[in-house]
């Protein structure tokens, strides 16, 4: 225990000096609860957080930079005092790729460790295997990663299981505003190479529902979708290249794409073909792992990029990340610690860590985060927040690619809006 | 006339890398009887000594891919000599699961040691890149590794047939006991087969820096189901099926991805179900 204060003490010493989410009194301290929240009775021990993400296999780096964000949190919030005046507990959990295990886990946490939140989850798969169980625990969820919009357009509007939120951008980010960029190329053939599953046969189609939308006269002329785990994509390379597309939209991810543009430069692709989309490009374990191998002037985006937005909270955030990890932050590390910062204002706004009186604190909420303003739509849960889309470029201060040329699509503008289904619920608007 | 012929050209490479890495899985097999599900792993462990080598030593390539599968080979010793040699009398279901455990720590270990994330090897500019075939550019390192597939499978023949080294071998594998009585001291082969077996299992992945271009913690878990497919459809143990198999299955899935996307997986599953209907010990399997 006292090596832990000293620990702490360091750890304010650190931080104290750019921390501005610390609170003054709580220097030195590891008396909870106090503060504004010292009289607070109704909360009642530590606010305990199950999270889970990939962290085995070959997807494991995304564990572990979900862990990096959410680790950072924890430490922050608990350095200033916690939640509520509450010490937060975080576990962490692999939750592999499949649905049984993500199922097992959320079980594990609220029945075995007492855990009264959950957040995490990559796959979309996953996504869409948990709702029951998260109904039946009747504990808050929150998404960080996985994008399919059905989850929240389908389970929480839909269907009312409204313990899910999404705090990551779904796949309207990757379809729909890969379309209002598209629409400004000269490119009216588009093919697509992606991943053989949910995600990418989602957003391939949202991609083209928007894009004829926005550019009567466009044309999608190919479509090869690889399974996860591919390693070869030499001949999904030579059935994009025998139809002679101006335009290519890829939403390979991850070790999979950086293989992808590896194999398609060997056979010439980018010559080939001048205007090309990666909706999860701008992902940090891409553009290093490709480094000054990422092509110039390819359009990328995420989920979040550590240079935008170029204002104060985010630019102190990315320092801190980076003195605290060594790296720069993953969009899934943005996404897992705003997640929990997300809990800790519904908690203190609700007064309670009471399910339902969280759900009502968080439908609506506004979130002053790294990403920028997110605000939890009321209606399906969603966050709205916007990352830019952006072209690959030089740039000597980084030994990777970063955006160059950024454009920012208003999330409204092109976020699918309730009810889902009838006219003006797509846009255009 | 360019699609076909680069179709067939990237399934003649992705068949022969294959079978790079099943040549171990079925010598392995064929000879100790052991269905080594950790081939995948030192597969993984080539490739990750290789890239190390590669990038602390500095070192080009080709001594990358000589040293790496070296560190390998005590690794599989190591296996062979402390763990597998134990259940070698025990039932097929233990050496699955003992093997299978060592896929596990395997996977930890690199996780360990390298990282959780991927390792993204800088593209080397092994044979110049790419040239230019029927208008379209294809990597020559893929020509090599083209080559190289039947040479390995040439050179395995040549030593298992021509060799007193691969009589003995040959002999160990049909009768141990009757080996063991003529004086061939089978503990001591069945350790030089197997880490022979995991070396030819690091070569392929150390060819697999390139040729992949990536290297993650779970990599061998791939590519042992594709190896073991392609061992099933030869006939377990036997190189030729393997080699056979590899390279149906390499041009067979290179076809089917660009001329019948939607039944790629399906027709892989396909033939090996055919397979195993038609001739369940496999293509060039014996009937056991």
């Amino acid at each position: 225990m006292g090596k832990k204060e000293i620990n702490r003490r360091e750890f304010l010493k650190l931080t104290g000096a750019t921390g501005s989410l610390l609170a003054a009194g709580s220097v030195g301290s590891l008396a909870f609860p106090k503060g504004v929240w010292a009289a607070t009775s109704a909360i009642k021990g530590p606010i305990k957080i199950g999270y889970q993400a990939i962290a085995s296999g070959t997807l494991a780096g995304y564990g572990q930079f979900h862990k990096y964000g959410v680790e950072m949190a924890v430490e922050e919030i608990n350095a200033g005092g916690g939640i509520a005046g509450q010490r937060v507990e975080m576990e962490f959990r692999d939750s592999t790729t499949k649905g049984d295990t993500a199922i097992a886990n959320c079980r594990y946490f609220v029945d075995s460790w007492g855990a009264d939140f959950l957040a995490g989850i990559d796959s979309s798969g996953q996504a869409l295997a948990i709702p029951s169980i998260i109904e039946r625990l009747d504990r808050v969820m929150i998404i960080t990663h996985a994008a399919t919009e059905k989850l929240t357009e389908d389970r929480v509007f839909k269907e009312g299981i409204k313990q899910i939120f999404r705090i990551s951008t779904p796949t309207y980010q990757d379809g729909n505003a890969a379309a209002f960029i598209a629409k400004d190329l000269p490119a009216m053939k588009w093919a697509t190479i992606s991943p053989k599953y949910e995600y990418g046969y989602t957003c391939w189609k949202m991609f083209q529902d928007t894009l004829r939308k926005l550019k009567p006269g466009v044309s999608f002329i190919t479509e090869s979708f690889a399974p996860f785990g591919t390693t070869d994509f030499r001949s999904h390379i030579n059935t994009i290249m025998d139809a002679k597309p101006d335009g290519l939209y890829s939403t390979e991810w991850a070790g999979e794409l950086i293989t992808f543009v590896k194999q398609a430069k060997e056979a010439g692709l980018f010559d080939k073909i001048k205007h090309v989309m990666f909706p999860v490009g701008a992902a940090m374990d891409v553009l290093e792992g490709l480094g000054k191998e990422m092509p110039d002037n390819v359009w990328i985006s995420g989920r979040y990029f550590f240079k935008y937005p170029n204002n104060k909270t985010n630019n102190e955030w990315v320092a801190r990340f980076r003195k605290r990890w060594n790296h720069y932050p993953a969009y899934v590390s943005e996404t897992g610690y705003s997640a929990i910062h997300a809990i800790k204002a519904a908690v203190e706004k609700a007064g309670s860590k009471d399910t339902k009186a969280v759900i009502q604190a968080l439908e609506g909420m506004e979130l002053d985060s790294p990403a920028g303003h997110r605000v939890f739509r009321k209606e399906d849960h969603q966050a709205m927040y916007e990352v830019p889309w952006g072209k690959t470029v030089s740039n000597p201060k980084y030994p990777f690619k970063v955006m160059g040329e950024q454009k920012v699509i208003p999330a409204k503008e092109f976020f699918n809006r309730p009810p889902f289904e009838g006219a003006g619920t797509k846009p255009p608007f | 006339m360019q699609s076909v012929v680069h179709v067939c050209l990237a399934g003649l490479s992705s068949g022969m890398f294959i079978w790079l890495v099943a040549s171990g899985l079925t010598l392995i097999f064929g000879v100790l009887g052991v269905l080594n599900f950790a081939h995948g792993s030192f597969y993984m462990l080539g490739a990750y000594f290789c890239f190390t080598v590669l990038r602390h030593l500095g070192a080009n390539f080709w001594l990358g891919l000589i040293l790496g599968p070296l560190f390998v080979c005590a690794v599989g010793y190591v296996v062979e000599r402390f763990f597998l040699r134990r259940v070698y009398q025990l039932a097929l279901p233990y050496q699955l699961l003992l093997t299978f455990a060592f896929v596990l720590i395997f996977d930890n270990l690199v996780k360990i040691a390298w990282g959780a994330g991927s390792l993204s090897p800088p593209s080397l500019d092994i044979f110049g890149g790419s040239v230019p075939i029927l208008g379209r550019k294809f990597p020559v390192y893929n020509l090599f590794i083209i080559a190289v597939g039947p040479l390995v499978a040439i050179g395995l023949w040549l030593f298992l047939e021509r060799t007193w080294w691969g009589r003995i071998i040959r002999a160990a594998s049909s009768d141990r006991e009757m080996a063991s009585a003529i004086g061939v001291r089978v503990p001591l082969l069945f350790t030089a087969v197997f880490v022979f077996g995991c070396w030819l299992g690091a070569v392929g992945g150390g060819l697999a820096v390139p040729y992949v271009g990536l290297l993650t913690p779970g990599m061998g878990d791939t590519i042992i189901i594709e190896a073991f497919i392609v061992a099933v459809i030869g006939g377990l143990g036997s190189l030729k099926g393997a080699f056979l198999g590899a390279l149906i299955i390499g041009v067979l899935s290179a076809f089917g991805t660009r001329y019948f996307p939607a039944f790629d997986m399906f027709l892989i599953f396909i033939l090996m179900a055919a397979v195993l209907l038609w001739r369940p010990q496999g293509l060039f399997g014996e009937a056991r």
